[in-house]
């Protein structure tokens, strides 16, 4: 597992979910506390979605 | 603000009932704005800028730029491209622009980044594979040679260079352009018809 962590172009991924989490919620609210909110929920969702794609992943690699 | 325009402003999607009020009535439809869809299309969140949403402009236009400029520079600025591959694949016979987004169909969500987008298509245009690309753009968004014709061209690395050579970071340059590109969709249509969402300020709502 570490040496998942170490192919650093995993690192550019966090960028893109802030990003993503951030215009995808601005365009469904327009208040600024309402964004932030959605955002928050989406960065975990799409966070908690590729880890799961990450652990799958791993246990294919390991057992397969 | 009155009563009645309260009302109509309710934190329910165009269309929907009204909670704790009458089904029957309903959000007024959004007015589209198409010229503030255009402005979103050429530099994200300006048509939300022109509509007097500025932060949420601001918002748009930090945000859709650092991912396509962020994706470029990690593809070695060499993602963003409209091949001209007609001849060599086409089969299913379409005109040529469209088989060349056949055969680059990354381009087809890159292009609605807007503007940034655009050197693509006037390289693609004006493109000769015997230069090296000429002009101001020079080969900014010019489609990449695939192999080395000779030790000083092309000056830059080639797409197979760049594809063997490297890791998995050109590959991942190219999804952040398209994911770009195609979220700027979303921010044209709420420019054109507002937000998925119409609510209260919080102010309101905590006076309501």
């Amino acid at each position: 597992m570490p040496a998942l962590f170490a192919l650093h172009y995993y690192w550019h991924l966090p960028i893109l979910i802030v990003l993503i989490s951030m215009v995808y919620s601005a365009t469904r609210y327009d208040q600024w506390d309402l964004i932030i909110r959605e955002a928050f929920r989406w960065g975990l969702r799409l966070t908690g979605f590729l880890l799961a794609i990450l652990g799958v992943l791993y246990l294919v690699s390991i057992y397969l | 603000m009155t009563d009645t325009s309260l009302k109509k402003l309710t934190d329910v999607t165009p269309g929907s009932k009204k909670p704790g009020g009458d089904s029957s009535e309903r959000l007024p439809p959004p007015d589209y704005s198409y010229l503030g869809a255009l402005l979103s299309y050429l530099i994200p969140g300006m048509g939300q800028i022109y509509q007097g949403r500025t932060g949420k402009g601001i918002l748009f236009f930090v945000c859709i730029y650092t991912m396509f400029f962020y994706g470029m520079a990690l593809g070695s600025w060499s993602n963003v491209y409209l091949p001209d591959t007609a001849k060599e694949n086409n089969p299913w016979n379409l005109p040529p622009v469209l088989a060349n987004l056949y055969n680059r169909p990354q381009f087809a969500g890159q292009f609605w980044v807007g503007i940034a987008a655009w050197p693509a298509v006037l390289q693609y245009s004006a493109y000769d594979p015997l230069k090296e690309g000429e002009g101001f753009l020079g080969t900014f968004q010019r489609t990449p040679d695939e192999n080395r014709r000779g030790p000083n061209r092309p000056h830059g690395p080639t797409l197979n260079e760049l594809q063997t050579n490297g890791d998995k970071t050109w590959d991942l340059g190219w999804v952040f352009t398209v994911i770009a590109g195609v979220l700027n969709i979303m921010v044209i249509y709420d420019a054109f018809a507002g937000p998925a969402f119409r609510t209260l300020p919080s102010s309101v709502r905590k006076d309501a």
